[in-house]
């Protein structure tokens, strides 16, 4: 059975289908990459799975049950998390904290045995403290821990992004864009880094992603939007010389047409 | 530094700022320890103020219409029903509150009770709105509260307030209060909770993806603060021995949302310490209310001159010190004992 199903998934925004009849079948464990032009609609369709928009029409399923309208921060719980293209993180938090903030929603102890620190509480935030700081250090960030998320240089505050992400425990990961403003080495780099989280968590990803290299690199399926519309789907290689695609990106050979 | 050490630093200081109430309390003449009670009150409303407006990023302008029903729940049951009788000579109290008369710690716990019921009731609808409709959404509850009070003549005593209430304050309740407040809210703060709370001040869009539940959260944060305000407010009725209506106006709100922005939004630190000042310097300030002679000028005392100095500090402070005394600094021991040791490193 797939994990996270869109059916038919539809947004407008009064007279402008931002997104019409998307389709998704992601399989347990697999990668796969949402590409397109600007503007074609990939961030609108994570902002569809998080509910940050409404659905206008069509499913969302995550793992047979159907998620569709439910509140972002249960659908985090359900257990879909995402990083943001234009990063969003708690800038005056410390690393550390911005991990553990997104441990919190696992936190069974109420506010009271919190203030007052009983027991139930405390071994839950060691527990939560230990996780962080695991997290920090398989993305190599646990010497930043003290620091200031907000004063840490770009390439890290997106590595910081995804140990966010990964600490709410998410069956899906939805990464948005996250070599946007790296050079070739750091998005070198990066494709290690989600291969080596993928393996290591068995994470399920879905990548919005413009560098062509990453994604024809380390996505096993591709699907194409433009102007909402899936325009192809299928492996690297059949995107990669498919005509319509090539049409989206560079646009037709004639400049008369 | 280790926890222990802390722990009995924290200990002995308590125990030497009891005896140092305990003092105050004997000895102390009466001026000052009213400055010392206002200071407590201060500091209660500043620290349950930051929580919502600091640590949580909600502008709230409420607290005045918290303290108010803090202030009027409480004084409706701790005074004796001859009391209330000798008050309520237009219109007679209605029944169960004519009788009931309870001691004054519970009557302040269910000041406090109504006012963070009221916390929920604004805070659950007028938390979909944010920022500047917030402040304006939760100003326009507190005048609500403001009327409510002026014409529920059978209740509150409508504009005529009420008179002549025992003065139970003094410094133990106040500054136990003080300290409980501190304690408890630097305590969440620090929590997990406390971190879902600052995650939603720095991006709420992020915060909620994270799984924080903003309606949650934001709410708990309204209800303790109004708590504490209810608390405060209810402390001050007792202290004044007057409550009225008027009272609990905006430019109280303002007083309090002027310690939290000087100390620091998000400094606990910052609005103990400027609660004390604000306090002492309220009454410092009053000689330039009295008539005064400048360069040969004769200046009749104006009152309310001292508010004047008040938000002229206030705007040199947004505009050059845009965090306030502390930012987002707290006290720790480790501070003091850091620089501490940096001097000494420096004379050595």
């Amino acid at each position: 059975m797939s994990l996270l199903k869109l059916e038919q998934v539809t947004k407008r925004f009064g007279g402008l289908t931002a997104v019409s009849d998307f389709n998704l079948d992601l399989q347990e464990g697999e990668l796969v990459g949402l590409i397109g032009p600007n503007g074609a609609g990939k961030t609108t369709v994570f902002n569809l799975i998080t509910n940050t928009y409404y659905v206008s029409e069509g499913r969302i399923l995550l793992d047979g049950k159907d998620i569709t309208g439910m509140k972002t921060d249960r659908i985090t719980a359900a257990g879909i998390a995402r990083t943001f293209q234009n990063i969003r993180l708690f800038g005056e938090l410390t690393v550390l904290e911005n991990v553990l903030t997104a441990c919190h929603l696992r936190l069974k102890s109420s506010v009271i045995s919190a203030v007052f620190g009983l027991p139930g509480y405390r071994s839950e935030e060691v527990q939560m403290h230990g996780k962080a700081r695991a997290l920090l250090k398989t993305l190599g960030l646990d010497k930043y821990e003290r620091d200031l998320a907000g004063s840490l240089p770009y390439g890290l505050q997106r590595k910081l992004e995804i140990a966010r992400a990964l600490a709410t425990q998410p069956r899906v990961l939805l990464l948005d864009e996250p070599a946007a403003g790296m050079n070739p080495e750091e998005t070198l780099a990066l494709a290690a880094l989600i291969l080596r989280i993928r393996k290591d968590f068995q994470q399920t990803i879905l990548l919005i992603e413009h560098d062509m290299s990453l994604v024809m690199t380390i996505c096993e399926r591709i699907i194409v939007l433009d102007h909402g519309v899936t325009i192809a789907k299928g492996l690297p290689e059949e995107i990669q010389n498919n005509p319509d695609v090539i049409t989206a990106y560079l646009g037709t050979g004639d400049l008369y047409a | 530094m280790d926890r222990r050490m802390k722990l009995v630093l924290t200990i002995v200081s308590l125990l030497i700022f009891i005896m140092l109430l305990w003092l105050a309390e004997n000895y102390i003449d009466a001026f000052i320890k009213r400055i010392l009670n206002v200071a407590a009150i201060y500091v209660i409303l500043g620290v349950s103020l930051n929580l919502i407006n600091g640590f949580t990023g909600q502008f709230s302008l409420g607290h005045a219409g918290f303290m108010a029903l803090g202030a009027y729940a409480s004084a409706l049951l701790y005074m004796s029903p001859s009391l209330k009788a000798m008050n309520f000579f237009i219109q007679p109290i209605i029944w169960p509150l004519s009788e009931i008369e309870i001691p004054f710690f519970f009557a302040l716990l269910v000041g406090g009770a109504v006012a963070a019921i009221a916390g929920f009731a604004v805070g659950a609808p007028c938390l979909r709105v944010g920022g500047d409709y917030l402040a304006i959404v939760t100003y326009g509850f507190a005048e609500i509260i403001r009327v409510i009070l002026n014409n529920l003549q059978s209740v509150t005593n409508g504009p005529l307030g009420l008179k002549g209430l025992p003065t139970y304050t003094n410094l133990y309740w106040s500054w136990g209060w003080a300290l409980f407040t501190i304690f408890f809210i630097k305590k969440l703060v620090d929590s997990s909770y406390g971190r879902a709370l600052k995650s939603i001040r720095e991006d709420e869009v992020a915060a909620e993806a994270m799984g924080v539940n903003l309606f949650k959260h934001k709410t708990m944060a309204f209800v303790i603060g109004a708590f504490f305000a209810g608390i405060g407010g209810g402390l001050l009725g007792s202290l004044l021995m007057t409550i009225d209506p008027n009272s609990f106006n905006i430019s109280l709100t303002f007083q309090i949302v002027m310690i939290v922005l000087l100390g620091g939004l998000g400094s606990i630190t910052g609005s103990v310490v400027m609660g004390i000042s604000v306090a002492f310097l309220m009454e410092l300030l009053r000689f330039v209310e009295s008539p005064m002679t400048i360069f040969g000028f004769t200046i009749p005392g104006i009152s309310g001159m001292r508010m004047l100095i008040f938000a002229l500090i206030l705007v040199i402070t947004v505009i050059f010190f845009r965090r306030g005394l502390f930012g987002h600094k707290e006290f720790t021991w480790e501070w003091i004992f850091r620089s501490r040791g940096r001097n000494a490193d420096e004379s050595a």
